[in-house]
């Protein structure tokens, strides 16, 4: 009997089977997608996200969001952003090749800065927003910010200063090991050239020739004299031109010393600052104190800043190279998956064109409607061609005094040319309150106008953070501790002062980014201490520089001695070898001189001299 | 009026198997799995196709759509059903200790510079990437059975007439072999036996 290789009673079950997969696909999509968006987003960007609720609608290709909840990643107690409801509109084509083209994107209801009901959970799972997010609390962290003191002058305790701790004296230690290996490699040095070897071989010959006769020596003998006298003198030649070698290295060697000897008193600067932060005197820089009081706020700005520049390049990287991502999670291990973009098909995801309407309602001066236009947003900026682009404005009518302005342009085409840029200036709106690293003042600006651009271009930074308002407020911290002399002083100094002004600037690169930090603040505040305690803090100051000076010249000053010892002894020793050389030098050929003409008519070897 | 039973069964926790009993039942259902199979009317050949097939469930990773495919041909094909759930049985945990080995092979099939334009037209062609062909564990797996495929249906064939010429027709007079078969799950199965 011939076997059937089709089983046609089976085709009832597997139809039944496929039904059953897609009545499941059809009960479970929206719950199994609204889940997905919210993992992929808070894995995306390192922040919970959270969906109240999806709906597909698939006649219409859109997707429906409600109630999307976007924690702030600095602040776990805030919304970064809150939408009530947002449209997407796929592009079907696309979605059959699994890409999210959204064609259009619809948001309304949208709000910032909201209080959570309950803190954002930490993102535990990989990806890049965790690493990116360590990263950024890395470079802020190289920022040099000081801590304002305002230690009382009556209660400056005795300055003890160990000499380790001191950075003159383990330079000074330095130059004198140096020093001293400097001498031993010179003793080396005049071993290996063996200068007394070849000075008294020469002063050997020169005594035999003394001796000789020409014409007892006869033509070969004084020919065979001449010789040995030749090769001597290219010894001496050789021994000669080897000592002005080390010459010269001596010479280096000293001016090596003498930078050293220089780098002494750079370092002793050094001791000066921090024997003086031992005593915590208070200081009368401006730019000191504007960095002591709004620093480290500044870069609070400019690291989230960096932190979406940083997300956005690594999810909006250029280039047509195939792209790695980990795969999905599962029980089996999740692989890689790779991407393969190709020139004039779509990228993974694009959002063509998001529109977001923005009402603020209520007493705010900021009141009416606004619009933000996102274009571009895509995984693949090579294959989209152009720059990302978003700006808000205004749609209707509203206060003069206040306004939102946003815009933002990520230009990731071209992988020699990637560069992103974020302006936003919000004016009229309530400034949040700022504290000042160890003291109890707490600054409440009140309305008044911020303003954050920034900029980076490959590596480099350029970013400008600013405030000013009108009617700014000081407060004092009532759960902290009494205010001594100077605090007070200070707090009636800025507690005077109604008009704020910060302005706050970082360039360089990101691996050495710089800060810079005014306000109308510092000068009153530095003239106001200046005036009050200058005196004591000068004298304390000359106390830190007398107790420096002290125990780095008990360091110092023998090395310096040995130093010039070293020196002085290593140009002696060389001298006195060099004369050596040269009188015997000068013997040998005047001896050789009277041999040659005291035989004459006899064709001598070219000797040379 | 008062219950026989002491309290609300309703409220009761479900019951959940102790975990060892699960695994044994686990495994006497593979075993009861084996010894069907072994004595179904297919012939060897029908038996190790259906293994062969069943392999790739277990080989690969099960949420894809070539499983689809390949579940639907152990139905559709004249291959054994339990053939195929044995082979799927046999190779899971199998494909759980390879995947480092199919990540690697799938991961240089995927960085190969010379495949790089068919996984470019495979990627940009519609439903192709709903395969996950670009997953290097996916594709890694599926070369993989794809390569073994034939070592299997052989060595099968030949495993399945040697047990049938050996020991077969002792084990179908026994006991054990009578208490399996007259299970009810053994009807459903015979809906699919090879004909």
């Amino acid at each position: 009997m011939a076997v059937k290789i089709f089983r046609w009673k089976a085709i009832a079950p597997l139809a039944v089977l496929l039904v059953l997969i897609a009545v499941l696909l059809w009960l479970f999509a929206e719950p199994v997608a609204k889940d997905t968006t919210e993992e992929v987003s808070t894995e995306l960007l390192g922040t919970q996200v959270d969906v109240g609720k999806l709906d597909i609608i698939a006649d219409e290709a859109s997707v429906d969001l409600r109630e999307l909840q976007i924690a702030d990643p600095f602040d776990v107690n805030r919304n970064l952003v809150e939408a009530a409801e947002i449209r997407l509109k796929l592009n079907p084509l696309a979605l059959a090749e699994k890409k999210f083209v959204v064609e259009n994107f619809q948001l309304s209801g949208m709000r910032f800065g909201t209080d959570r009901k309950e803190p954002a959970k930490p993102v535990e799972s990989g990806g890049f927003a965790p690493q990116a997010m360590k990263a950024v609390r890395q470079w802020s962290e190289q920022f040099d910010v000081p801590l304002l003191t305002l230690t009382p002058i009556d209660t400056i305790k005795q300055l003890v200063l160990n000499p380790t701790q001191l950075t003159s004296v383990q330079a000074a230690q330095d130059v004198a090991a140096r020093a001293d290996s400097a001498k031993a490699g010179l003793e080396r040095s005049l071993q290996q050239l063996d200068i007394k070897g070849t000075v008294d071989t020469a002063r050997a010959l020169v005594q035999r020739l003394r001796t000789s006769n020409p014409r007892q020596l006869g033509i070969d003998g004084t020919r065979k004299a001449l010789e040995d006298g030749k090769r001597t003198v290219d010894r001496l030649e050789d021994a000669k031109k080897r000592l002005t070698d080390l010459e010269q290295q001596v010479t280096g060697g000293a001016s090596a010393f003498t930078s050293g000897l220089q780098t002494l008193d750079e370092a002793r600067k050094k001791d000066y600052a921090f024997a003086r932060s031992l005593l915590q005197l208070p200081t009368f820089s401006a730019p000191e104190i504007g960095e002591a009081f709004f620093g480290k706020v500044s870069i609070d700005r400019f690291q989230q800043a960096l932190y979406y520049t940083d997300l956005a390049r690594h999810y909006m990287p250029p280039g047509l190279l195939p792209r790695e991502d980990p795969g999905p999670q599962r029980l089996r291990a999740s692989g890689k998956t790779i991407r393969f973009p190709k020139e004039r098909a779509w990228p993974k995801f694009l959002l063509q064109a998001g529109r977001m309407d923005l009402a603020i309602g209520g007493d705010s001066p900021l009141e009416g409607a606004y619009e933000a236009v996102v274009q571009g947003l895509t995984s693949d900026p090579s294959l989209y061609g152009k720059p990302t682009v978003l700006r808000t404005s205004r749609t209707a009518e509203g206060s003069a005094i206040a306004r939102i302005d946003v815009g933002a342009v990520m230009d990731h085409v071209r992988p020699d040319r990637i560069r992103d840029s974020a302006a936003a200036s919000l004016r009229g709106v309530k400034l949040p309150d700022l504290t000042v690293p160890g003291l109890p003042f707490t600054l409440k600006p009140g309305t008044g106008t911020a303003t954050l651009n920034f900029a980076r271009a490959g590596d480099r930074l350029l970013g400008r953070w600013s405030i000013s308002a009108s009617q700014a407020a000081w407060a004092l911290d009532s759960a902290g501790r009494k205010l001594n002399d100077l605090e007070s002083i200070v707090f009636r100094v800025v507690s005077g002062l109604k008009e704020l002004s910060i302005d706050a600037r970082v360039s360089g690169t990101v691996k050495a980014p710089r800060l810079s930090v005014s306000s109308n603040l510092d000068r009153a505040i530095a003239d106001r201490l200046q005036a009050v305690i200058g005196e004591e803090v000068a004298k304390a100051e000359k106390m830190v520089r007398a107790k420096v000076d002290r125990l780095v010249a008990a360091k110092v000053e023998p090395v310096k001695r040995r130093v010039a010892q070293v020196r002085g002894q290593a140009e002696q020793r060389l001298a006195s070898e060099q004369k050596s050389v040269q009188d015997v030098e000068a013997q040998l050929q005047a001896e050789l001189k009277r041999l040659t003409g005291a035989v004459p008519g006899i064709k001598l070897p070219k000797l040379g001299f | 009026m008062g219950g026989l039973l002491p309290c609300d069964p309703a409220a009761l926790p479900p019951y959940r198997l102790p975990a060892h009993i699960a695994r044994m039942l686990a495994l006497l259902k593979l075993i009861q799995s084996l010894i069907k199979t072994l004595h179904s009317d297919g012939t060897p050949g029908q038996v190790a196709a259906g293994m062969a097939l069943g392999a790739a469930l277990g080989l690969t990773p099960f949420m894809n759509v070539h499983n689809l495919v390949v579940f639907a041909l152990i139905l559709l094909l004249n291959v054994s059903f339990g053939g195929g759930m044995l082979g799927w049985a046999l190779f899971v945990p199998l494909g759980f200790i390879l995947d480092p080995v199919f990540h690697a092979i799938g991961l240089s099939l995927l960085e190969a510079p010379s495949l790089r334009s068919l996984w470019t037209g495979w990627y940009n062609t519609p439903l192709m990437p709903y395969t996950n062909f670009n997953n290097s564990v996916v594709l890694g797996s599926v070369v993989a059975w794809l390569a073994l495929a034939l070592p299997i249906f052989f060595g099968a064939r030949y495993g399945v007439a040697r047990y049938r010429a050996t020991i077969g027709a002792r084990v179908q007079q026994s006991r054990f072999y009578k208490a399996i078969t007259a299970s009810k799950a053994y009807n459903f199965y015979r809906l699919f036996r090879p004909e």
